[in-house]
């Protein structure tokens, strides 16, 4: 099963006017190792044509992201108002 | 004079039940959680294991939503072609106690409503920023520029603890500290469940670790499986040590190539995957344990690094439960004493310290490195699978005596033999 589709069956209320993890593209320009790409469960880190490319709005907020960057690209926060994900199991 | 006598922070395991053991006790208590509703953000393995809830929760075992009993726990080897299981059923399972299988979302929910029912406030999908410091002592939360006022907070934030770090109050997590949890919800028919896993009733749960020691690019990770009442939870865990040493692979394409294993698909054929998860999985042991108690404040559960594996069990909601109610009862002393300083707060140390909290973490140091060793991932898998071919095979040749198999089998190893006979010594020392 492919990611996208394991991320498909998840709900989410998505905050659109607050991104709640930032990433710095100019530290992620000259990243060696793109660690984030392979850590990731949601793949919310992608490289496209060799840029880093990240979208919050998959995230399922487990942290892993800012524990796999050590080069202090990640700027994590918690989601506000109840927003992000919604799991139905847990 | 402060809003509240305490603000927990996080409606999981650990938050719930101190706010329970403290609403009870006649403490005003503000619960706030960032989930709304309480434990929709919420994500374990599976199984909650003990009785630790018996004390908050003396009803519990009937009135809490449980899945079912484990009666069956299984520890596996996997390698390519083979199984090598310990399937450990007993009737005697059930007053020994071993645990039952929990699905968050309903466990947590009902746990909030205790807390609300015992008399707390709880305030959902409400994020708290960081702790507000007077002094050089906490005093309440801080939210949105807003402070709610406290004589004592207790945060039970979980494995990704931002409040504990925006505050100042600990590191970042580091490699050291976790492991990624990915994990999916299967639907089988509550039938089905019973036949594969062969359960006699919808009651008995099946519980299963499993070691991968096949997976593309000899990465090391454990598995597991847990039988609902009618789904099934499938999950993996790696450290992230391990996943770093292995840049190649995807924390969410190994699940696959577990549940693709010979001896795993059929146990999930025709299953329905109706949910994935991730969570950290706080792995990093007594070194990872973050300062625990302050001016104002201590911390429990996941968060203060609760946890324990030893890859034949795994666990982390007792623990988190355990810590939640030991601040529970520190604050109310503190409370009695009006001593919410550092020094009012520091039975909560000693309480963890004489409980089965920080003993196992104490007594089981340095675990970690046998879990994600070679010899539990490929050492052990392969002999013992060679082992058994010799034993279970018969090819008309005279029949060697188990000590000459033994030793056969562990050339078959690729660890060498010197190293695993000094391993296996150490390692069953240390666990």
């Amino acid at each position: 099963m492919k990611i996208e589709d394991r991320l498909s069956l998840l709900n989410y209320k998505t905050d659109k006017s607050y991104e709640h993890i930032t990433i710095n593209p100019s530290i992620c320009e000259t990243c060696p190792d793109h660690f984030c790409t392979f850590a990731c469960p949601a793949k919310c880190y992608s490289l496209i044509e060799e840029k880093l490319n990240f979208k919050y709005e998959d995230c399922v907020e487990c942290g892993t992201c800012d524990v796999a960057c050590s080069h202090g690209s990640v700027a994590w926060n918690n989601t506000k108002g109840g927003h992000g994900v919604k799991y139905k199991y847990g | 004079m402060s809003e509240f006598d305490v603000i927990v922070v996080g409606a999981g395991p650990a938050g719930a039940s101190a706010a329970i053991k403290l609403a009870t006790s006649g403490s005003s208590v503000l619960l706030v959680e960032r989930g709304d509703p309480p434990g929709s953000k919420n994500v374990s393995g599976g199984v909650l294991w003990g009785d630790s809830l018996g004390s908050v929760a003396p009803d519990w075992e009937k009135a809490a939503p449980m899945e079912r009993y484990v009666e069956a726990k299984g520890v596996s080897f996997l390698t390519k072609d083979s199984k090598i299981s310990i399937d450990f059923r007993s009737k005697k399972l059930q007053e020994r106690r071993s645990g039952y299988t929990v699905l968050r979302t309903k466990l947590d929910g009902w746990l909030s409503k205790k807390a609300k029912d015992a008399g707390a406030m709880v305030a959902s999908g409400i994020t708290v920023d960081k702790l507000a410091f007077k002094d050089n002592r906490v005093i309440g939360v801080e939210q949105d520029g807003d402070i709610i006022t406290s004589d004592i907070v207790i945060l039970a934030e979980g494995a990704n603890p931002r409040v504990a770090i925006n505050s100042g109050i600990r590191e970042r997590l580091k490699d050291r500290d976790v492991a990624i949890g990915v994990k999916e919800i299967i639907k089988l028919p509550e039938k089905t469940i019973n036949e594969r896993f062969n359960l006699t009733s919808s009651k008995m749960g099946f519980a299963s670790e499993y070691v991968l020691g096949f997976l593309e690019g000899g990465v090391k990770a454990g598995g597991f499986i847990y039988t609902n009442k009618e789904s099934i939870s499938l999950g993996l865990v790696i450290s992230m040590k391990e996943m770093r040493q292995n840049n190649n692979t995807r924390s969410f394409d190994l699940i696959e190539q577990f549940k693709e294993h010979p001896y795993i698909a059929p146990l999930i054929e025709g299953g329905r995957v109706d949910e994935y998860s991730a969570h950290m999985v706080q792995e990093g042991g007594l070194k990872s344990v973050p300062q625990l108690y302050g001016n104002g404040f201590m911390v429990a559960g996941d968060g203060a690094g609760f946890s324990f594996s030893n890859g034949m069990v795994l666990q982390g909601m007792n623990y988190a439960i355990a810590s939640g109610i030991a601040a529970a009862e520190s604050a109310i002393k503190a409370k009695i004493k009006s001593n919410f300083t550092r020094e009012g707060l520091s039975s909560y140390e000693e309480r963890l310290k004489s409980s089965f909290v920080l003993q196992d973490l104490m007594n089981f140091k340095g675990i970690e490195e046998v879990t994600w060793s070679d010899m539990i991932h490929r050492g052990i898998p392969n002999m013992s699978e060679e082992l058994f071919l010799s034993l279970f095979s018969e090819n008309g040749q005279p029949k060697a005596h188990l000590i000459n198999l033994l030793i056969g089998a562990m050339g078959h190893s690729d660890v060498p033999r010197k190293d695993m006979v000094i391993n296996m010594y150490r390692m069953l020392r240390r666990m």
